[in-house]
C-alpha cells in the first residue's frame, strides 16, 4: 500500500516478535495460524506498549467465531474476501476503542 | 404294588378293623362291653397305619417306608387276637403284646425313607426285635393264666413249661432293666441321626423327633408299673392316639413333597426375569427347604465347578451324602444336593428342570444384552464417524475451494482497482466479482450445512449463539455451558437445537423461543421452548424422528411435549462423561 511500511509473519509467534520491533500501527491478522490462533496473538499484542489498531481476518465469517472476536481487543473483522487497502484505511481514521 | 397286592392289603385293613370292633363287642355277650372309646381308638391307631402304609408304598414303592408302616399296624393288631378265646390266638397274642413298639423303633431309626443307615442300626433293630418277643416267650413259660390273674376267662398258654409265679416276676424285673437299656440306646441313635442331619433330610428328621418324643413318652408311662396312676381310661381309651402321630406326620411329609414340587414353581414365578444365579439357588433352596443346595458352574480355567458360595465343587470327589445332577447337556451348570432328594425324583426332576429353565432364559437374557451393547455401540460409532466425515468435508471445502475464491475475489478487486480507466472492463470486473462473492456466500451456507465451523472453532457457546442469531424467530438463550465436550456431545446438542429452532421456523408460528443448556451431574440437558400453538406430533416428521435417533445414538432420550395451545417444548437428555 503506497505510503505505509509493510511487514509480515508467517506465524503467530513471529507476528509478536516483529510487532515488538517495528511498533506498528496497524495489524491485519489471520485468525488462523499455524501455531497460535489470531485471537491469543491479539491479546499479546494489545499488552504491547503502544498497543496497535488490529483486524482480524479470516476467510470464514464473523459468526463462525460466535463471541470470540467481539470478546477479542481487536478493533474489528473483516472478512477475507472483502478485504481492501480503503477497508483497512477506515479502521485507522476510526476513533481507538 | 401290583394291583393284587394292593387289594389284599386294603382288605386286609379292613377285616383287621372289622375283627377289632365285632371281637370287643361280642366278648362277655350278653353283658355290655366297657365304653366304646376303648374298641374306637385302637381301630384309628390301626386304621391309621395300614392307610399310611397303604399310600406309602404305592407312592414310593422302592422304599421300604410303606413296608414298616403296615408292618406297625399289624403289629398293633396282633395282641387283639387274645380276644378269641383259643390258646393259639390267645398265645400269639400275648407274645406280641409289644412287637409294635419294636416295629415303632425299628421305623423311627429307618425314618424317613424306610432304610436302616448302618451296620450298627441294623444290630440294634435285630437286638430289639429279638428282645420285645423273646421276653414275652421267656415269661410266657413260668405264665399260668389260671393261676396268676385270669383265671378260667382265659384260655390255655401254649407255652407254659413250668407254673412259677417267682419265676415270672424275677424275668419280668430284669426284662424291664434291659428293655429300658435297649430302648435308650434306640433313642441315641436316633437323637444321632437327628443331629449329623443337614439340609434337606434335618427338616424330616425334625419332625421325626417331634413325632417320637410323646410317643416314646406314651410306651414309657405303659411300662412303669402302676402308670404313675393315670387312669385307665385315658391310658388305654385316649392314650393311643399319640400313636396316630407317626403316619400323621408321614401323610404331612408326602403331602409336602407335593407342594414343595409347586412350591419349585411358585419360586421361579416370583424371580425377576433372567435372575442371578444367586438369587435362582436361594429361590430353590427355600422353595425345597434345603439350605446346602449348591448351584455350581463349570470354571473352564481351573477345570472344575464352583458354586454360588464361591465354594469349589469337584464332581468326582463330592462330599458323602451329596448327589449331583447336570442342568445342561454340556455339563456347564450342575445342581448339588442331599442325597434324601433322590428318594423325590419328581422334586429333583422339577427343580432341575425350573434350574435350567430359568439359567436358559438368564443366558439367553444375557446374550440379548450383549448384543443389544454391539448394536448400540455400533450405532454410535457410525454417527460419530459420520460426524468426523462431515468435519472433514467442511474443512476441505474452507480450506480448498473457498480459500481459491476467496483469492479469486481478491484478484478481482484488485484488478477492479486498475480498470478505471476502461469503464467496460470495470463493469466485467465489477459482475465477475459478484459472481466471486455469491459463489463463496453459496459455499458458506453448504459448508455450514454439512458441519458448522463455528462448533468446532468454539463449541457449544458461540455456535448456539450464531444458531440464535440467524433463527427468523426472536430466540432467547437462558444459559450454555462455556466449557467444551467430546465432538459427538457437542454436535447432538448443537443438531437438536438446530432442527429445533428450524422447526419452529417452518411450523410453529411461534414469536419467541427460549434455548437452555445445562451440565447436570453427568449428562447435559438441551430444552428448546416456543409460545406457538403447540400440537406438535413427535411422530410426525423425519427430522424429529432423525434428531430422536441422533440423541439415542449417543446414549440419551428426547423427549416432546406440545400440548395444544401452550407451545412445544423439546429435551433432550445426553449422557455426557
Amino acid at each position: 500500500m503506497a505510503g505505509f511500511t509493510v511487514a509480515e509473519a508467517a506465524s503467530g509467534a513471529e507476528a509478536t516478535q516483529t510487532a515488538r520491533i517495528i511498533r506498528p500501527r496497524l495489524v491485519l491478522l489471520d485468525i488462523q495460524l499455524p501455531d497460535f490462533d489470531g485471537f491469543e496473538v491479539a491479546r499479546r499484542l494489545a499488552a504491547q506498549e503502544d498497543k496497535p489498531v488490529i483486524v482480524l481476518t479470516s476467510t470464514r465469517e464473523a459468526s463462525d467465531y460466535g463471541g470470540q472476536i467481539a470478546a477479542s481487543p481487536a478493533a474489528g473483522f473483516l472478512p477475507k474476501d472483502q478485504l481492501s487497502g480503503a477497508a483497512l484505511i477506515a479502521f485507522l481514521t476510526r476513533r481507538p476503542r | 404294588m401290583s394291583r393284587r397286592l394292593r387289594n389284599i392289603l386294603i382288605a386286609g385293613a379292613a377285616a383287621a378293623a372289622v375283627f377289632t370292633v365285632v371281637t370287643y363287642y361280642l366278648n362277655g355277650w350278653p353283658q355290655p362291653p366297657g365304653p366304646a372309646i376303648y374298641v374306637i381308638t385302637p381301630t384309628l391307631v390301626l386304621l391309621a397305619y395300614l392307610g399310611v402304609g397303604l399310600a406309602a408304598w404305592q407312592r414310593y414303592p422302592a422304599e421300604r417306608i410303606g413296608l414298616l408302616f403296615t408292618m406297625a399296624g399289624y403289629a398293633w393288631f396282633l395282641p387283639s387276637l387274645t380276644q378269641l378265646h383259643y390258646p393259639l390266638p390267645f398265645t400269639v397274642g400275648i407274645v406280641s403284646g409289644a412287637l409294635y413298639q419294636a416295629v415303632l423303633a425299628h421305623l423311627a431309626l429307618a425314618w424317613p425313607y424306610g432304610r436302616l443307615r448302618s451296620r450298627v442300626d441294623r444290630v440294634a433293630v435285630t437286638v430289639n426285635y429279638s428282645f420285645n418277643v423273646g421276653n414275652n416267650v421267656v415269661q410266657m413259660l413260668f405264665w399260668n393264666p389260671r393261676t396268676n390273674g385270669c383265671g378260667t376267662a382265659c384260655p390255655a398258654n401254649l407255652l407254659l413249661a413250668h407254673s412259677s409265679s417267682r419265676l415270672y416276676s424275677t424275668t419280668g424285673t430284669v426284662f424291664s432293666v434291659t428293655g429300658v437299656c435297649i430302648t435308650a440306646a434306640i433313642a441315641a441313635l436316633i437323637a444321632w441321626h437327628w443331629r449329623s442331619a443337614r439340609g434337606y433330610a434335618r427338616q424330616a428328621m425334625t419332625s421325626l423327633i417331634w413325632v417320637a418324643i410323646p410317643i416314646a413318652a406314651y410306651i414309657a408311662v405303659l411300662g412303669i408299673p402302676g402308670n404313675l396312676g393315670i387312669p385307665g381310661l385315658v391310658l388305654y381309651g385316649i392314650g393311643p392316639l399319640i400313636l396316630i402321630a407317626a403316619p400323621a406326620a408321614y401323610a404331612i411329609s408326602m403331602f409336602r413333597a407335593r407342594t414343595a414340587r409347586r412350591a419349585v414353581g411358585a419360586a421361579l414365578v416370583d424371580l425377576e426375569p433372567g435372575p442371578s444365579p444367586a438369587r435362582l439357588r436361594d429361590a430353590l433352596a427355600r422353595a425345597l427347604g434345603d439350605p446346602t443346595l449348591q448351584l455350581a458352574f463349570r470354571i473352564p480355567e481351573r477345570g472344575g465347578y464352583q458354586d454360588t458360595s464361591d465354594q469349589i465343587v469337584d464332581p468326582a470327589r463330592l462330599p458323602a451324602g451329596r448327589m449331583l445332577t447336570e442342568l445342561d447337556a454340556a455339563g456347564n451348570a450342575v445342581l448339588v444336593y442331599h442325597e434324601l432328594m433322590q428318594h423325590e425324583p419328581e422334586l429333583v426332576k422339577v427343580t432341575v428342570t425350573a434350574a435350567s429353565l430359568a439359567l436358559e432364559h438368564a443366558r439367553l437374557q444375557a446374550e440379548v444384552e450383549a448384543q443389544l451393547e454391539q448394536v448400540r455401540a455400533s450405532r454410535t460409532r457410525i454417527v460419530e464417524a459420520g460426524d468426523a466425515e462431515r468435519r472433514r468435508l467442511e474443512r476441505d471445502l474452507h480450506d480448498g475451494a473457498q480459500q481459491r475464491l476467496v483469492t479469486l475475489s481478491l484478484a478481482i478487486g484488485m484488478a477492479r482497482s486498475q480498470a478505471a480507466a476502461n469503464p467496460e472492463l470495470a463493469v466485467l470486473l465489477e459482475t465477475a466479482a459478484a459472481e466471486a462473492q455469491a459463489a463463496i456466500t453459496e459455499l458458506r451456507e453448504l459448508a455450514r450445512g454439512i458441519h458448522p465451523a463455528v462448533l468446532t472453532e468454539t463449541g457449544l457457546a458461540g455456535a448456539i449463539q450464531a444458531l440464535a442469531e440467524r433463527s427468523p424467530v426472536a430466540t432467547t438463550i437462558t444459559a450454555v455451558p462455556a466449557s467444551r465436550y467430546p465432538a459427538q456431545i457437542e454436535a447432538t446438542a448443537y443438531f437438536v437445537v438446530s432442527e429445533a429452532l428450524a422447526n419452529v421456523a417452518k411450523h410453529a408460528a411461534a414469536s419467541s423461543t427460549r434455548v437452555t443448556i445445562r451440565e447436570l451431574t453427568g449428562r447435559l440437558v438441551v430444552q428448546v421452548s416456543d409460545d406457538g400453538p403447540g400440537g406438535a406430533r413427535p411422530e410426525g416428521g423425519s427430522g424429529l424422528r432423525g434428531l430422536a435417533d441422533r440423541v439415542a445414538a449417543a446414549g440419551g432420550a428426547l423427549r416432546i411435549e406440545s400440548p395444544p395451545g401452550s407451545g412445544t417444548h423439546l429435551e433432550a437428555d445426553i449422557p455426557c462423561p
